[in-house]
């Protein structure tokens, strides 16, 4: 058993855009995560979660720093750290034209789960998520809420140790944004190391055990929802945010912000 | 950016992965009818009509009563020739389709008949006099002049060539009449002893020693790399533009991304997949017109045979597989390029050209696999697909043929590998700031498209007026109004600033220098270029490069408007147009050396003749890099400008011929001198402002 699930040092990522030149989209981040825990990336659209969610699932390349998953390394060992990975996001999408069962069925065997034991495997997913009924039809027939379901186990299929949800309840009705904070609460149950971006700071109160508040590509402050408090004197999840965010403002632009100012908060939103 | 650290890959994985993209292909019922099943139906189903209508108009031909007038002054004699033929036509043993019948119309106003429809053929038979009275009133009505021809009664059969009918009968008529007219020359011949030694009329003949095998396997042999590779590329088409394009457009494509699948058994799924959809539809389209021509419904040419050897359908197998490597990769590149499906079918198109286009060289007159052109993929396979058709093996030149195509299909497929790893698949936002704010910041991505307009105008108005037009007007139109023109359009669409735009910057005095010194140089290893290029590439026959030569020249202009004409108009505008907008549009899209290839090339493409666009582009890169080292357009115009002038002047003026012998140490002091000009031209340089910034190589 690996100390750390994810262990993340200076993790970098600059872009390069043509009329802009160089963009730094996450600039030099550190956290670790333990296993079977729950662990928040909060911050607001554009502050460079899902950047740093996509260098560890290794869809992008890091342009510095170091990061491993379930002792993998991103640099040298990607597909070994695919394979302890279940990625989520908005905008993963399903194959239109296959079954749920398909569906499961393909990403189990292409994840490498053990191949005979992919139909029993497929059989207890589609039990466990309720979606025997439609089990059969081709994706592109369901509703969001069914797809939401298979998507999930999609994510699952292979049953690995780590899970990253990327701002999972984006677009999603209230019910359906509850039933995916189930899953997720039931994932860490079961023993999962999960890790979960958001802007939506509820979700991230009711489910994280630890939270990171992420700006600009940096990583403001670290801990559990109590030791955030103690920092700020401030009690909800919202204006501990603004708290820190307001400071790196300042710090940058070497004015006083206005804190908590209910313009800001809003923009967070 | 560089792509993941190799790995084995998986052979579950891959072909798990090929199963499913065979499935989803095959669960898009749409695609597969419109795409596969559509064609097969479709085709069979045209022909069939094609050729009953065409048999029940054969019918009708054959069994319409044919009716026709006898005039003329020798109308007796004509009726007795008409009697003879029409007996042979009844009775004729040897014909294959049934006897026709004739009837006589007697009618005082035969021609008035005819020309009304009411009947097909009218039969002038006319006394020597009569024949030449008539042909010398025709003539002077159609204002030409008669050959005299031998005195004799003539048979003259007028009919209307627009009614197939009156074709029909006036063809079938006058070929029986000739019959009989010779049969009976013949027969007077023998009656009457030859007049003349036998050696005097002595028949020739000619005689095709090539065996039927051979002349159908070089006509198969011309079309079956187009085909297949056309059929390659449609039917791969079907999968690759979903396999990708398809999967960013509906998100799939990340999801398969964060999967433990290795990106390179994602590729070669994917092209595993283009590969076998490709295939199956060459094979299926085959086998298709296998079966037409097994059930008849479509016919071979006469004579049509064709003997391969056992050995060379898998010579040619094998010779077609690094072509359907290189096409999956392109056509997988292209997918992977592509943001949607609206851009894969926007790129599609172009592709095919430059698949086809080299595919078509076999089909060239007498080019042969012992040529540069074995070194060129694609081109060089279709030629030697139709040497081996022809049952000729050159091992040596098949086999560079194979590596020559191969080493493009390993590139292509290891590109298509990295376009996976491409960080842009995922992460580009697409946020085009030049989108908002339009104007200038717009000009770079639109002035490829500008140039494109203008090529297909300019090449449109070369080739159907410019015959119309002559020299002067071809210029005024080519250079002033198309290329000078459109550039000044772009300028105020875009509202750019004019002198940016066209560079009018002073540079230092040692360029002068410098672009005199590479006048002759640059001509000089222009000339021997253009050798190179036509003895060992595309061989041109002489008389064309003379027809060329005199096309220019051919108004007999006096030498100041031909200097004029075809040195200080190009000099001036074609500089404006080529090193001043195109290079000012193309400067951020590429680094500098790619800037000066694009740029050139796309100057010699402007050149109609398929022999200059080399020699020409070769000029546009010299051009182009002047410009962007000194920042300015004028010593690109004085050196175009004297180019041209001592290409024109010392040719016009008698003192040099088009084979005038260049010397070796003219080629070499050329180049001694293009690198003096060069290295000028780069210590005192002032380079183009504003390129584009070089990519930190973190980034690559």
């Amino acid at each position: 058993m690996v100390e750390s699930m994810i262990q993340v040092e200076g993790l970098e990522k600059s872009f390069w855009d043509e009329s802009r030149g160089e963009i730094r989209a996450v600039d030099g981040i550190d956290f670790d995560c333990r296993p079977g825990e729950v662990f928040g990336l909060l911050g607001a659209n554009g502050a460079g979660k899902t950047t740093t969610l996509r260098m560890l699932a290794t869809i992008l390349k890091p342009t510095g720093g170091r990061a491993s998953l379930n002792g993998h390394d991103v640099f040298s060992e990607p597909e070994a750290v695919r394979r302890s990975l279940g990625f989520f996001s908005a905008s993963t999408a399903l194959y239109p034209r296959l079954t749920g069962r398909e569906t499961l069925e393909f990403f189990a065997r292409i994840n490498q789960y053990p191949s005979e034991r992919v139909p029993e495997r497929v059989g207890a997913l589609i039990e466990r998520f309720g979606i025997a009924e439609y089990a059969n039809a081709r994706v592109e027939k369901l509703s969001s809420g069914m797809k939401q379901k298979i998507s999930i186990a999609r994510t699952i299929a292979h049953d690995p140790p780590v899970l990253i949800f990327d701002e999972p309840t984006v677009g999603l009705d209230v019910l359906a944004a509850l039933e995916m904070q189930r899953v997720v609460g039931e994932l860490r149950d079961e023993g999962k190391t999960i890790i979960l971006s958001t802007h939506i700071m509820s979700e991230a109160e009711k489910l994280c055990d630890r939270i990171g508040i992420i700006d600009r590509g940096r990583m403001l402050a670290l801990g559990t929802l109590d030791e955030h408090r103690r920092a700020t004197g401030q009690h909800y999840l919202e204006d501990i945010f603004v708290h820190f965010v307001m400071a790196n403002l300042s710090d940058d632009e070497g004015a006083t912000a206005d804190i908590g100012s209910p313009s800001t908060s809003e923009t967070i939103r | 950016m560089s792509g993941e650290p190799p790995s084995r890959g998986n052979r579950s994985v891959l072909l798990t992965l090929f199963r499913y993209e065979i499935k989803r292909l095959i669960r898009d019922t749409r695609t597969v009818l419109i795409a596969i099943v559509a064609p097969l139906v479709l085709i069979p189903g045209m022909i069939f009509v094609m050729r009953a209508v065409e048999r029940s108009e054969e019918r009708r031909l054959d069994d319409t009563v044919y009716e026709y007038a006898v005039t003329g002054d020798e109308a007796e004699w004509g009726r007795a020739v008409l009697a003879a033929a029409l007996e042979r036509e009844a009775n004729d043993p040897d014909t294959t389709t049934g006897a026709v019948r004739f009837e006589e119309r007697a009618d005082a106003d035969a021609d008035s008949l005819l020309g009304a429809g009411a009947i097909h053929v009218v039969v002038e038979a006319l006394s020597p006099e009569t024949y030449e009275r008539i042909r010398a009133e025709e003539a002077a009505e159609a204002d030409t002049e008669t050959e005299s021809e031998l005195s004799l009664p003539t048979l003259r059969l007028r009919h209307r060539g627009q009614s197939d009918f009156s074709r029909n009968a006036a063809e079938r008529l006058g070929n029986r009449m000739a019959e009989v007219r010779s049969e009976l020359r013949d027969s007077v011949y023998r009656a009457g002893g030859f007049p003349v030694a036998i050696q005097q009329v002595a028949a020739v003949t000619t005689e095709n020693t090539a065996s039927a095998q051979r002349e159908g396997g070089a006509l198969l042999g011309l079309a079956l790399t187009p085909f297949l590779l056309f059929l390659m590329l449609s039917g791969g088409s079907i999968m690759a533009v979903d396999t990708i394009s398809g999967e960013k457009e509906r998100g799939t494509l990340e999801t398969l991304l964060t999967t433990a699948a290795a990106r390179s058994d994602i590729v070669k799924a994917k092209m595993m997949g283009i590969i076998a959809v490709g295939i199956s539809v060459a094979a299926i389209n085959i086998l298709n017109l296998l079966l037409y021509l097994v059930l008849g419904v479509v016919e071979l040419p006469e004579r049509f045979v064709i003997a391969l050897s056992p050995m060379d359908p898998l010579l040619i197998l094998i010779l077609f597989l690094p072509l359907t490597v290189l096409v999956a990769s392109a056509l997988l590149l292209l997918s992977g390029y592509a943001k949607s499906y609206k851009e894969y079918q926007l790129y599609l198109f172009p592709l095919l050209f430059v698949f086809l286009v080299p595919s078509l060289v076999a089909m060239l007159p007498g080019m042969d696999l012992r040529s540069a052109i074995v070194l060129f993929p694609i081109a060089g396979i279709g030629v030697a697909v139709r040497e081996i058709m022809i049952g000729e093996y050159d091992w040596t030149f098949l086999m560079l043929a194979f590596a020559s195509t191969g080493g493009a299909a390993w590139w292509g497929a290891r590109l298509t590998e990295r376009t996976l790893s491409m960080e842009r698949l995922i992460s580009a936002s697409d946020l085009d700031e030049a989108d908002l704010t339009g104007g200038p910041a717009l000009f770079p991505r639109h002035v490829l498209r500008w140039f494109g307009v203008m090529w297909v105008t300019f090449l449109v108005v070369s080739l159907w007026f410019g015959e119309a037009l002559g020299v002067r007007g071809q210029i005024v139109v080519n250079i002033l109004i198309i290329m000078f023109g459109g550039s000044l359009l772009m300028i105020r669409l875009y509202g750019l600033d004019a002198k940016t735009v066209f560079a009018f910057r002073t540079v230092h005095p040692a360029v002068w220098l410098a672009v005199l010194i590479g006048i002759p140089s640059g001509y000089i290893v222009g000339i021997g270029l253009s050798g190179l290029v036509n003895t060992y590439l595309f061989p041109v026959p002489q008389n064309v490069l003379e027809a060329f030569g005199e096309s220019l020249l051919g108004d007999d202009m006096p030498l100041w408007q031909l200097v004029i004409m075809l040195t200080v108009i190009p000099g001036i505008f074609e500089e404006l147009t080529f090193r001043g907008a195109l290079l000012h549009g193309l400067r951020k899209t590429f680094g500098p050396v790619a800037v000066c290839l694009v740029a050139g090339a796309i100057f010699g493409l402007f050149h109609v003749s398929l022999f200059r666009i080399l020699p020409t582009a070769y000029l546009g890169v010299l051009f182009a890099a002047v410009v962007l080292m000194t920042g300015s357009i004028f010593p690109a115009m004085l050196w175009h400008f004297g180019n041209n002038f001592i290409a024109l002047v010392p040719l016009q003026l008698g003192w040099v011929t088009g084979e005038t012998p260049v010397p070796w140490w003219a080629y070499a002091a050329g180049l001694a001198g293009l690198v003096v000009t060069f290295s000028i031209v780069w210590t005192v340089r002032t380079p183009y402002p504003d390129l584009k910034e070089k990519r930190p190589k973190e980034f690559l």
